[in-house]
């Protein structure tokens, strides 16, 4: 994108900053910062699909054909964390960065020079998680959620993943107190809390979120760090310590986590459906409570995770209702949606398909989830590939297609160029095709029996296995296309009108020329 | 703002936050809560909110399995 503010900068500009590589290094600038996170995140998200290609390719079929066991562990360890860690969230803080201040009114975000620090310690932790495949014994093959024993025992590549992880909740710890700051000071005049768009108050809360737990991440590992390393044993049983605490803390970060990485993806899709409906958002005032009200249910729900690990009934009970109650305000926003489409005007541009296809998916992973919540049915899809399907309906077809919404929405207003609608649309409908494809069988495969982290598994799994792979391959390349798409839409792309959504309402759209000059509202807009 | 803060009754912030849960709320009520409570005012209601969902969920567990 550096050709995106080349123009603005040039001739728009004349403030003395670096070129070339180092004004990106030394950059300030929301927008730039921005980009940044948002060309890591997909780069991110490249890596951790080759490791599913590699996961999908090695269970193409029974037997073990191209992945050793403990570097497919490896494999599905690493597919987790870089796409939660790496893919997803930063993607979000991207979409913060540039779109917070426009949405506001504001100038930039309130600490600048804190947002270059957060975003320049991404690529740092990246390098330590990929490059930790090639240290003695590989990286970490625990699983994303690396419970102990087995990330006691790990080799190096556990203590690189300790570090990577301790440097991205720094980053993210950051990048929500400026995103808090941004919003809570940095308003125009008259942009009252309730008149703020949903994307930013939905990413104000996940900012509240990951001040809460991000913490408790660092405090686990760290006591991870000791365990191994300095003769602790908070989860070693035969020190006097407890494997299930560790499971207990973690998720307690975990299950907000799930909500960190929905949320702004609630926030886009609200954005965008108003638009492309040519309607105001349908219970703006109950979409901000529901909003708040998953974040609270969010920190009492976590030990649903841990069914099986043993737990008194009334454990159970409690944890089961708790979840099943998180149901209600989600529906809300569902029945809001839809309610803003109705008899809208609608038409069907790329952000508006991806956002129905989030809202039809999004639904059917929020039901596999209430069906997961119940102790009963849990203690038997539990680490099978139901619960594999369950998520990534969520994180998938919700947080990454909100996210293609996103990108194809606002990317007239960040590069002043339309992207190709034949080829978004062609992206969209072999997205939709081969996401289902690749995880709609992973029910059946899970409600088998077919556990999660496995290489290798019994003949009867085959024929669903063959099919999910095939998904994957072609959900793969789809995503080839998108790159395809953007990158000829940076470069070549046809001139954007000045507003080219009609029904948009927010700041961006309405206050600032298309594309947004390098530097925005330096005057700040009066909100009527 | 001071001012303001003095309007909102306990009943008030109550009945907001309990509406925050169920996820809904009418747009004239909203505009009323933004008017007159003030952050703090919420964030506590929040909380003792939770507390007492939480304590409510135990008090329904406690009824199943006796």
């Amino acid at each position: 994108m550096a050709a995106i503010h080349g123009d603005a900068h040039g001739h728009g500009h004349d403030d003395h900053h670096p070129s070339g590589i180092m004004r990106w290094i030394t950059t300030t600038n929301h927008k730039d910062i921005g980009t940044m996170y948002l060309w890591f995140s997909f780069a991110m998200f490249l890596v951790g699909g080759t490791l599913a290609m590699g996961i999908r390719a090695e269970l193409f079929q029974p037997g073990i054909q191209i992945l050793e066991p403990e570097l497919f562990n490896q494999f599905t360890t690493l597919h987790g964390l870089i796409m939660v860690f790496g893919a997803i969230m930063p993607a979000f803080v991207g979409f913060a960065n540039w779109q917070v201040p426009l949405m506001i009114g504001a100038p930039d975000m309130a600490f600048a020079r804190m947002n270059n620090w957060s975003f320049w310690l991404l690529p740092v932790a990246a390098t330590l998680l990929v490059s930790s495949f090639f240290v003695p014994g590989g990286a970490a093959a625990g699983g994303w959620t690396f419970y102990p024993p087995l990330s006691t025992q790990g080799g190096l590549g556990v203590d690189l993943m300790i570090f990577a992880v301790h440097i991205l909740g720094a980053s993210s710890i950051m990048g929500s107190i400026n995103i808090i700051t941004t919003i809570l000071n940095m308003r125009a005049p008259g942009m009252t809390l309730m008149k703020m768009p949903m994307f930013v108050w939905t990413w104000l809360i996940t900012a509240y979120l990951l001040v809460l737990v991000m913490p408790v991440l660092a405090g686990v590992v760290t006591m991870l760090l000791t365990d191994r390393h300095f003769g602790t044993s908070f989860f070693n049983a035969a020190g006097g310590g407890d494997p299930v605490m560790f499971q207990h803390i973690f998720w307690f970060f975990g299950h907000p986590e799930v909500y960190i990485m929905i949320l702004p993806s609630f926030g886009i899709v609200s954005e965008v459906i108003p638009t492309f409906s040519r309607k105001p958002l349908f219970g703006y005032s109950s979409m901000v409570y529901a909003t708040a009200s998953i974040a609270i249910l969010s920190c009492v729900v976590w030990a649903h995770h841990m069914f099986t690990a043993g737990m008194p009934t009334v454990g159970q009970l409690f944890f089961m209702y708790a979840t099943m109650l998180i149901a209600v305000p989600t529906g809300v926003k569902v029945f809001n949606w839809t309610a803003t489409m109705w008899r809208g005007s609608m038409s069907f541009e790329t952000p508006m398909l991806f956002s129905i296809g989030f809202i039809f998916l999004f639904v059917i992973g929020g039901f596999s989830g209430v069906i997961c919540a119940i102790v009963p049915i849990d203690i038997q899809v539990q680490d099978t590939y139901y619960v594999i399907a369950h998520f990534h309906y969520v994180l998938v077809s919700g947080s990454l297609f909100a996210l293609f919404a996103g990108a194809y929405y606002w990317i007239p207003k960040w590069t002043g160029r339309m992207y190709n609608e034949t080829l978004g649309k062609w992206h969209f409908w072999l997205s939709m095709f081969f996401f289902n494809l690749t995880f709609f069988v992973q029910h059946f495969l899970g409600l088998a029996g077919m556990p999660r982290r496995i290489p290798d598994y019994n003949l009867q799994f085959a024929d669903f296995n063959m099919i999910s792979s095939i998904g994957a391959f072609g959900f793969g390349l789809t995503q080839l296309l998108f790159l395809y798409i953007m990158i000829s839409c940076i470069r070549s792309g046809e001139k954007a009108p000045e507003k080219p959504w009609d029904g948009a309402t927010t700041l961006e759209w309405t206050h600032l020329p298309t594309p947004a000059p390098y530097h925005s509202f330096e005057k700040p807009p009066i909100v009527k | 703002m001071s001012e303001k803060s003095n309007k909102a009754t306990i009943g008030q912030i109550a009945k907001a936050v309990m509406f925050a849960f169920i996820g809904i709320r009418k747009k004239s009520d909203l505009e009323n809560d933004a008017a007159t409570l003030t952050p703090a005012q919420v964030i506590v209601g929040g909380i003792i909110g939770a507390i007492l969902f939480v304590l409510s969920i135990i008090l329904v567990v406690r009824l199943v399995i006796s």
